[in-house]
């Protein structure tokens, strides 16, 4: 099932609308968080840098307990970005839900599977550009053939395998979550005033259980990322 | 990839262009806005506070040096102030002593003149009294001499009972 879309083709690429109008907000979110946050920055902490550094040290966290010896050092601001634009674009479809003429224009960016496989891939490209950088064009693909030479066709295929998990894992959280939600608040405004208010507590908890697997979503995302770009920077055994 | 046929919808490839885009320019922007001073702060901070750990450390060891050099300066004032008392004692003690003795001497020749100062005046008396005497008969003779001078018997009596005196006065 799904949903109409607008779209326009612009330079030979077709855009969609309301991707486009919800990463844009997702995008707005979390820089307003982070600039209001990042006001008044001094030695001694007030509450909005301690606020700011704690998320800092969170996704510095996870890094850190996935890529040891410091060597993901570079990575704490990829990971701080990509945590809290996963974050923020989780719960964005749980706050709003803009929709004009059939289509919705406002939702969680990552309700829609271009979105996350486009993270995903982005991801997965990084972690190709730094074992490059790390290790050099030679042992990088040399890690392919490890530990066998016909290891090589198990760890290309990986390589699509990981895209499509760490995509379509999100996707597939996300979008369950908010198309339930959808569904919950068609049922109760359909349903006349006993079904409505007998819809709003399952709202509510689908709701709550929707941030939960948003928050967690986010956190996977971020440490598997960080697994896949630490295998992808030390030489295999 | 393989995902969308199953969904049977569009590739859009300006959505993931544009998602893209944005990422990257979200990520720079963090960056320039809080993710450089942030950081730059929190790695002051930890040098920071290494840095009061290590001279808390070695004012730690500075204050233990001190109280060290302290204790060994008071005991070796204590130890200076008791031989000063115990020398001030021995030479009180000798100045006392000292000034007894001579008390004692000065005493002891303060008698021994006197004795003889005794001695003396007590001669001096006895000679004054003999000369007295002497005088005292003189005269007592002389008186009885002028009554009847002429007899040669009273002289020679006069000079019998004089020796007699002079003799009287000795044995006494």
């Amino acid at each position: 099932m799904r949903e109409p879309t607008s779209t326009f083709t612009f330079l030979g690429m077709t855009f969609n609308v309301s991707n486009m109008v919800s990463i844009t907000l997702a995008c707005l979110l979390v820089f307003i968080l982070v600039f209001a946050l990042s006001r008044h920055i001094t030695l001694k902490p007030g509450k909005a840098q301690n606020v700011l550094e704690y998320m800092v040290d969170f996704t510095n966290g996870i890094i850190k307990s996935t890529i040891p010896d410091g060597k993901g050092r570079q990575l704490g601001l990829w990971s701080f970005t990509i945590f809290f634009f996963i974050l923020i674009s989780n719960l964005q479809g749980l706050l709003f839900h803009v929709d004009v003429g059939g289509v919705v224009y406002v939702k969680s960016p990552t309700a829609d599977p271009l979105v996350t496989m486009t993270l995903a891939a982005m991801t997965l490209l990084l972690a190709q550009f730094l074992g490059v950088q790390r290790l050099g064009y030679r042992n990088h693909f040399g890690n392919f053939l490890k530990p066998f030479k016909v290891f090589f066709v198990i760890n290309f295929f990986e390589e699509f395998t990981n895209l499509l998990t760490l995509g379509l894992r999100l996707y597939g959280n996300i979008y369950s979550g908010e198309m339930l939600l959808g569904m919950i608040t068609s049922a109760a405004v359909k349903g006349g005033l006993g079904t409505s208010i007998a819809m709003l507590p399952v709202e509510m908890v689908w709701q709550g259980f929707s941030v939960f697997v948003g928050c967690i979503q986010a956190y996977v995302f971020v440490t598997l990322s960080s697994v896949y770009i630490s295998r992808k920077i030390e030489i295999e055994e | 990839m393989f995902s969308f046929s199953v969904v049977g919808a569009q590739l859009y490839v300006g959505d993931m262009a544009y998602i893209a885009v944005s990422f990257i320019i979200l990520m720079c922007l963090i960056k320039l806005v809080a993710w450089k001073p942030v950081t730059k702060m929190m790695k002051d901070r930890s040098d920071k506070i290494a840095n009061d750990i290590d001279s808390a450390e070695k004012s730690r060891a500075d204050a233990t040096k001190l109280a060290e050099q302290r204790q060994t300066e008071l005991a070796s004032t204590r130890q200076e102030a008791s031989t000063i008392i115990s020398e001030a004692k021995q030479t009180g003690q000798k100045q006392s002593d000292k000034i007894v003795e001579d008390a004692q001497n000065n005493a002891a020749s303060m008698k021994v003149a006197a004795e003889k100062d005794i001695e003396q005046q007590r001669q001096e008396a006895l000679a004054n009294s003999k000369k007295d005497v002497a005088s005292l008969s003189i005269e007592i003779a002389s008186k009885i001499i002028s009554k009847d001078l002429n007899s040669d018997d009273h002289k020679a009596l006069v000079d019998s009972y004089i020796e007699g005196l002079g003799k009287h006065n000795e044995s006494r």
